[in-house]
């Protein structure tokens, strides 16, 4: 009876996990694609602004290059921060570990904007220069957790599975990876939240992003704007947080 | 057939394990048993290579295992360690067919060999299969852990303080069932224990090392009566040799044919068994010392398997008052019953061992 109940409960409490992140996604979508809907709302909170509606771009275009610039940046982060992660936990690499771990610390000492400053004489305006400022920013944390969570799988774990008689790689891929992605992908989950906030600043140096109407809002002094980029760009960030909180469950195995 | 030939093992100039030459057959229970840092432990993982050798050969079934790639050797070799050794992501089937799979078994065989081995130990593969780790008890989990490393049917299973983690009651049922195990495969095992009375439970060899070198290398009996030195003898413990020798007996070696009439030969001794329609011992007549005819309800808990050691056939006599058990077989029937005589060894020799599983 009472486990009838407990089960319930879980079921209603995911149940009401689901439904907040349902709303919060047709929220994402409806406001991406429908801000000009609210143009009357914008227009009586701020009565004083000529134009309270940014229309110099679709939302949903500046919400796709958003996307693109955090999921190319993202990508490159956890393709070099996985492998670096991977290298310096392995044999050959172990004497490297100080020196990547402070690397990657570096390069989350600086502020973003300072890395688009020197990206910028380098790469020019536009894209690339914002690839390479977030991609440097949302190293740190894979690399990071990379390194933890390989760090977290047991001895005795990995002296079975050599025991057993696999080899290096198939304790990599079968043993460690796996017991190590939960750690893994929280880490990639602080990367790309990190850089989803950190790509508005890119439309200070010419990439397209949620960050042109912030950045021309506050250039323009048009508060409006501004709300609608950080509405967009928040959402933005709540969801894929949310997305990434369900990922991780699938990966913790009862400890 | 596991030969060691002068093996050393040298960390930072130090001999932590020192020219330990010893055969242990096909078959054979062998224990490496001494205190902490005597090299127990790393003499067994140079057996399959997760410590390099320094110096000395090791052969197995005729081959050096130096010249076989390491993870063909371990293939070869059943591996079982604590529980946390069971990788956690994998289920319980999964964990059984680490090495199959290794092997590239097809399917329907690894399934079919994972039934057998759940079995074996008594785990019910519907409950089972696709439980995780941290699902199982202590106990279950250990006997996954030992059902992994015969999966793939290996030469011979090493065995590293396996029951170190578990309670002592969980323990004693594994070491029981290590036993049965063992009967039933035939497998040369090595087991490394620090424990002496599980080394005296387990073993038909035991290999006591100290400060790396081999001290004795002998069967039980022999450890406990003929002890080489005062070291051997100290390990030991002289406290209650009597009843260490007891935990080297079996039930099954000085049990006799129950009785079913009265005979008033010796006080205490006169007594006969009462059965149900299917065979299963109910009550005992008699056997107490206080009076003959007193008649006493056979219950589980005092009654005797023939694997059962005589230590606990002892101990059930004094703990509840009965001077015979009742020796039952896995259906609970009457097949024999063993009494103080047999404690003292006085039955053994006279052959009266119905139903004598295996010598």
């Amino acid at each position: 009876m009472s486990g009838t109940t407990q089960g319930l409960g879980r079921l209603r409490a995911a149940s009401a996990g689901n439904g907040v992140l349902g709303v919060l996604i047709v929220l994402l979508v409806g406001l991406t694609l429908g801000m000009g809907q609210l143009e009357p709302l914008f227009r009586a909170l701020f009565p004083d602004l000529g134009n309270p509606l940014y229309s110099r771009d679709s939302f949903l275009n500046l919400m796709l290059a958003h996307i693109g610039l955090v999921l190319m940046s993202s990508l490159i982060s956890v393709t070099i921060g996985v492998a670096a992660g991977l290298f310096v936990t392995r044999p050959v690499g172990r004497e490297f570990e100080p020196m990547v771990s402070s690397l990657a610390a570096i390069g989350q000492t600086f502020p973003p904007a300072a890395v688009l400053a020197i990206a910028v004489p380098l790469a020019g305006f536009g894209f690339a220069p914002t690839i390479i400022a977030l991609s440097l920013y949302g190293l740190l944390p894979v690399i990071q957790n990379t390194i933890a969570g390989l760090g977290t799988v047991p001895h005795t774990t990995l002296e079975a599975a050599r025991g057993n008689g696999m080899s290096r790689w198939q304790i990599l891929r079968r043993v460690e990876l796996p017991l190590a992605m939960r750690v893994i992908i929280a880490g990639i989950r602080v990367s790309v939240i990190i850089n989803i906030g950190t790509a508005t600043i890119g439309s200070t140096v010419g990439a397209k992003s949620l960050g042109t109407p912030l950045i021309a809002g506050l250039v323009g002094n048009n508060l409006a704007y501004v709300i609608q980029g950080a509405l967009l760009v928040g959402l933005l960030a709540i969801v894929t947080d949310l997305l990434f909180e369900r990922l991780e469950r699938r990966y913790s195995f009862g400890s | 057939m596991i030969e060691l030939q002068g093996l050393t093992k040298t960390y930072a100039g130090k001999n932590v394990v020192d020219d330990v030459s010893l055969t242990l057959d096909t078959g054979e229970f062998g224990v490496l048993i001494g205190p902490s840092g005597c090299g127990k432990s790393t003499t067994l993982k140079m057996i399959n290579r997760l410590v390099p050798l320094s110096g000395g050969r090791i052969i197995l079934n005729g081959d050096d295992v130096t010249e076989l790639p390491a993870e063909q050797l371990r293939r070869r070799i059943g591996y079982a360690i604590q529980s946390t050794g069971l990788f956690p992501h994998w289920s319980v089937a999964q964990n059984i067919a680490t090495v199959p799979q290794l092997l590239k078994w097809p399917k329907s065989r690894i399934d079919d060999r994972v039934d057998e081995l759940m079995a074996m130990f008594h785990l019910d593969p519907t409950e089972f299969r696709h439980k995780y780790p941290h699902q199982l008890s202590g106990g279950q989990a250990q006997r996954v852990g030992v059902a992994r490393a015969l999966a793939a049917d290996p030469e011979v299973l090493l065995m590293d303080e396996p029951f170190g983690a578990v309670d002592p009651l969980t323990r004693e049922v594994l070491q029981a069932e290590m036993r049965r195990v063992h009967r039933q495969t035939g497998k040369t095992i090595v087991f490394v224990t620090h424990d002496m009375d599980e080394a005296l439970q387990l073993a038909t060899r035991i290999a006591l090392l100290n400060g790396g070198k081999l001290v004795q290398y002998d069967r039980p009996i022999e450890l406990m009566v003929k002890p080489d030195n005062d070291f051997v003898r100290e390990f030991i413990g002289q406290a209650d040799l009597g009843l260490k020798l007891l935990s080297r007996r079996w039930v099954h070696q000085y049990q006799r044919e129950p009785s079913f009439e009265h005979h008033a030969t010796l006080k205490g001794l006169d007594h006969c068994w009462q059965l149900d329609d299917a065979g299963r011992p109910i009550a005992l007549e008699g056997a107490r010392l206080d009076d003959d005819h007193q008649v006493t309800e056979v219950k589980p808990e005092w009654t005797a398997t023939p694997e059962m050691s005589m230590k606990e056939a002892l101990s059930r006599m004094v703990w509840y008052r009965v001077m015979v058990l009742p020796v039952v077989d896995d259906a609970g029937k009457l097949i024999a019953e063993i009494g103080m005589q047999g404690i003292m060894g006085i039955e053994a020799e006279s052959g009266l061992s119905a139903g004598n599983p295996a010598s």
